[in-house]
């Protein structure tokens, strides 16, 4: 079999099953991972059949998953984030961990090393967190609006709606904590690759390259 | 369920059919809501934020159907006797259209699923600020289950239907 077809990823029926199997806190963090464990148990080399685009997509997808996942993981690990906010940090958290599970899955050894972040305290901040976590929440919702097109596999794009939709929900959730409208227009606007990673370079926050390709030392964030 | 190829073989109008019948039965919620009266506060504001969303979305599948069939006749009263319930439905028949869209996305044109991905995202939001508001967790799961057009009807029949 060379293709990947729909039926290999029923999100629907996947997750249909396993909610009836799982609690809810087992089925957040297995979540998509069990989905794409679903999906390389009925395609072994699943990985070795995405094509070189959807091998990009899902590369790029992966560098904004771990982005959010340290991010949330950092703000956890201070304990200065409490209360409502506290609780949102952890229950993201564990999602973006679950995605970065899932689309390492995916990839297999074609997947992008993790850099090392240096989120400069803002993770030790309440306000600066709820107003970093509402600037990543959004720019991923708008950068996988922008890339579900180009996706050619069917099981690689369902995926990706899925988790599309669950950014969003992240994005009002934090917007909420944050005291601004959780949904400011009728229509969510995509936002370029370039546009995308332009920004996320201009918050400094990633720190050094992966260290199998980086091309000089890391430096120390303190 | 049929191998799905982007801008191929795609049902474009069989799937805005289903995607009207969501946007109709959204707007007729919301406008049902504010017209009963019953809310206040961050569920007012929630509300009438969010019709305004609706009624654009509506605008827009209409214009893409076409020739949109009316609207059929709604009965919202059993979630309009006090806020909690609206909430409670207004979180059920938001998660329903994100499963709408999520699970009619493979079936259409690329010009319908740029549209449609668009309004999906919102209406997870719409999901999420309502659950908010409620101190429920907005964002349970780590992925949005794709919903088929059976489950869809069966939803907004259980949400808006009349007996």
């Amino acid at each position: 079999m060379s293709r990947i077809n729909i039926d290999q990823f029923d999100v629907d029926g996947a997750v249909a099953e396993a909610r009836g199997q799982l609690s809810r806190a087992e089925l957040l963090t297995a979540g998509l991972g069990a989905i794409a464990g679903a999906l390389a148990l009925a395609q072994p080399a699943a990985a070795a059949r995405l094509s070189a685009t959807d091998r990009a997509v899902l590369n790029y997808a992966l560098s904004l998953e771990y982005l959010q996942a340290a991010f949330y993981t950092e703000a956890e690990r201070s304990k200065a984030i409490t209360g409502k906010a506290g609780k949102a940090a952890r229950t993201v958290g564990a999602v973006e961990r679950a995605h970065v599970a899932a689309f390492l899955d995916l990839l297999g050894t074609d997947a992008v090393k993790r850099p090392r972040f240096d989120f400069k305290g803002v993770t030790e901040d309440r306000d600066a967190f709820l107003k970093t976590a509402v600037a990543f929440e959004d720019l991923a919702v708008a950068a996988y609006k922008d890339q579900a097109i180009r996706i050619e596999s069917p099981a690689v794009v369902s995926a990706a709606l899925g988790i599309h939709t669950v950014e969003a929900r992240h994005a009002a959730w934090m917007r909420y904590l944050n005291g601004i409208k959780p949904a400011n227009a009728a229509f969510d606007e995509p936002d370029s690759k370039r546009k995308v990673l332009a920004l996320v370079e201009d918050t400094g926050f990633i720190a050094s390259a992966p260290r199998t390709t980086a091309a000089r030392k890391p430096g120390f964030s303190g | 369920m049929p191998m799905l190829v982007l801008g191929q073989e795609n049902d474009d109008a069989r799937v805005l059919d289903l995607l009207l019948l969501v946007e109709q039965t959204e707007a007729a919620f919301y406008a049902a809501a504010l017209d009963a009266g019953i809310l206040e506060g961050e569920l007012l504001d929630f509300a009438q934020t969010v019709a305004a969303h609706e009624r654009e979305h509506l605008a827009v599948v209409e214009a893409a159907v076409g020739d949109p069939s009316t609207a059929p006749e709604f009965d919202f009263t059993r979630h309009l006797a006090e806020p909690e319930a609206f909430a409670r439905a207004a979180a059920r028949l938001e998660d329903a259209a994100v499963g709408a869209y999520n699970g009619q996305a493979g079936n259409v044109s690329t010009k319908v699923f740029t549209v449609a991905a668009r309004i999906v995202s919102v209406e997870a939001r719409h999901a999420a600020w309502v659950r908010s508001i409620e101190d429920r967790d907005p964002a349970p799961d780590a992925t949005d289950r794709a919903l088929t057009e059976a489950q869809v009807r069966r939803r907004l029949d259980e949400i808006g239907g009349t007996a």
